[in-house]
């Protein structure tokens, strides 16, 4: 049975390293499926000044970032992944923290392993704003979780799959 | 309900006084019922929302970021002229700005909607301002609040009038303390039903003078901090409780003038996460300070490796902390 690896994107330069960081690691090798997951954070209803103008908002959201993770399946899918063996989902959430999105979402998939990418931020950034990956980090029970930097070395990856990053 | 021109001079005559020909040149009161430019609704305007009439007096002010007190021209204060009583009428002002937190920005958003929902929700809690909120003709929705007679936590502490620290600590921070932790309950409160204040800061706490509460005002700010939806209420909980523990704010300019054998003391670690010149672990400089207590400043050091992430907890922590208080 294929082992399925989840990987939490955003529209950041973080979140395509960590996507290239499976593809360069894993692509071409059988036994695993890939579910690219986005989760659009639609802010509460009075961040915006009319119901219209938040409509607005998350239509072109999900609109970028649909188009987003179709160019991320294409990656997988060069990098070696079997074409069946890559899907993507799009998760809209409102009031909830992205990670718990993610985790629901983990669990839904029945995913071995969780990728995301690092931001790097500061602890005080942290402190207000919250981090995902470390959320993830200390609430995700029956998963692996890579956080991976955007600088990871890709030594020991195929020459193949190099090329991709 | 509709009124005419001379039931509203009636009405004007009975909470001012008989000084119509002063308030009203023309003979009769303005009349505004569409708010959509709020620079037009000015002094001495009658201001009838939904049936109800207002007569407004002068413009609210607020200082922020060491600038001085600016006019606020979407906040008037203005008299209820069915009962007599002083509100505060906030107009519908859509502002999107990057809000500041030391060297860190954010987008925020001014939104009526939300402090509409926080009004209501606010009504049952002694600890929070009420009102209610009103669309106008064009329906903007405005919100009418009570006005609090009293001081800002900062002149309340400044009342105690203590010569020394220890002597603040001791005699006044155990009072002001339980008046604070009463306060975060209404945060918590708030954070319970999903909502943020957003805006926690010491001079948001007025002393009310008439039931002797402190009361947070003005909920109008929302963010988008989906990852971490409360932190910044709490990081604001943090810096006013470090100020009432401190009596003021300790900067470490001050400190390094006024005593430089502690500021001497002070490691990298011990200033406020996010303010860089202020400092929280307070244990360091008054030695009398419970450890319960410090702990909980600790949380919003630079040197902290914890964060609260629920109210509830920092609440927990800071009543442990009053008891910590008792045998200190």
């Amino acid at each position: 049975m294929d082992k399925k690896i989840l990987i939490a994107v955003d529209d950041s330069e973080n979140s395509r390293a960590a996507l290239l960081y499976v593809a360069g690691l894993l692509g071409g090798f059988p036994g695993f499926r890939a579910i690219i997951l986005s989760v659009v954070a639609v802010p509460e209803e009075g961040y915006f000044h009319s119901p219209e103008e938040r409509r607005l908002w998350l239509d072109e959201k999900t609109s970028a970032i649909s188009r987003m993770l179709e160019r991320y399946r294409e990656i997988l899918i060069q990098a070696g992944f079997p074409e069946a063996k890559v899907k993507t989902e799009l998760a809209v959430a409102s009031g909830v923290p992205v990670s718990s999105v993610i985790l629901e979402k983990q669990e839904q998939f029945d995913a071995c392993t969780l990728v995301v990418g690092r931001r790097g931020i500061s602890k005080s950034e942290e402190f207000l704003f919250g981090s995902v990956s470390s959320r993830l980090i200390h609430q995700a029970g029956r998963c692996a979780v890579w956080v991976i930097e955007p600088v990871c070395k890709t030594d020991s990856l195929s020459k193949k799959n190099k090329n991709l990053i | 309900m509709d009124f005419t021109d001379s039931q509203l001079m009636e009405l004007v005559c009975r909470w001012i006084g008989p000084s119509k020909e002063f308030l009203f040149p023309a003979g009769k009161p303005r009349t505004i019922t569409d708010t959509t430019d709020f620079f037009r609704v000015e002094y001495n305007d009658i201001l009838v929302l939904e049936g109800r009439p207002f007569l407004i007096r002068n413009n609210e002010k607020e200082g922020r970021f060491g600038i001085d007190e600016q006019p606020k021209f979407w906040v008037k204060r203005a008299i209820d002229l069915l009962d007599g009583s002083v509100k505060i009428i906030k107009l519908v002002f859509h502002e999107h700005f990057k809000a500041r937190a030391g060297p860190l920005t954010f987008e925020c958003v001014r939104s009526p909607l939300k402090e509409a929902r926080v009004i209501a929700l606010a009504s049952s809690h002694p600890n929070l301002m009420h009102g209610f909120s009103a669309r106008d003709s064009r329906g903007n929705l405005v919100r009418v609040v009570d006005y609090i007679f009293g001081r800002k936590l900062e002149e309340h502490i400044a009342a105690t009038d203590k010569k020394t620290h220890i002597e603040y600590f001791h005699s006044s921070f155990p009072q002001i303390l339980r008046e604070f932790i009463e306060s975060a309950g209404a945060i918590k409160f708030l954070h319970d039903n999903r909502e943020i204040h957003g805006d926690i800061r010491r001079d948001h706490l007025i002393k009310d003078r008439d039931t002797g509460r402190l009361r947070w005002i003005d909920f109008d700010f929302t963010y988008d901090h989906p990852e971490n939806r409360f932190g910044y209420d709490i990081f604001g909980l943090g810096n006013v409780l470090i100020f009432i523990a401190g009596g003021g704010d300790i900067t470490i300019q001050r400190l390094r003038a006024e005593n430089p054998e502690a500021f001497s003391r002070l490691s990298p670690g011990d200033v406020n996460i996010i303010f860089g010149n202020r400092v929280a672990n307070l244990g360091k400089l008054f030695p009398y300070m419970p450890e319960a207590m410090n702990r909980v400043l600790l949380h919003f050091s630079a040197g902290t490796d914890v964060f609260y992430e629920e109210t509830g907890h920092f609440l927990d922590d800071l009543v442990e902390a009053e008891n910590s208080l008792r045998g200190a």
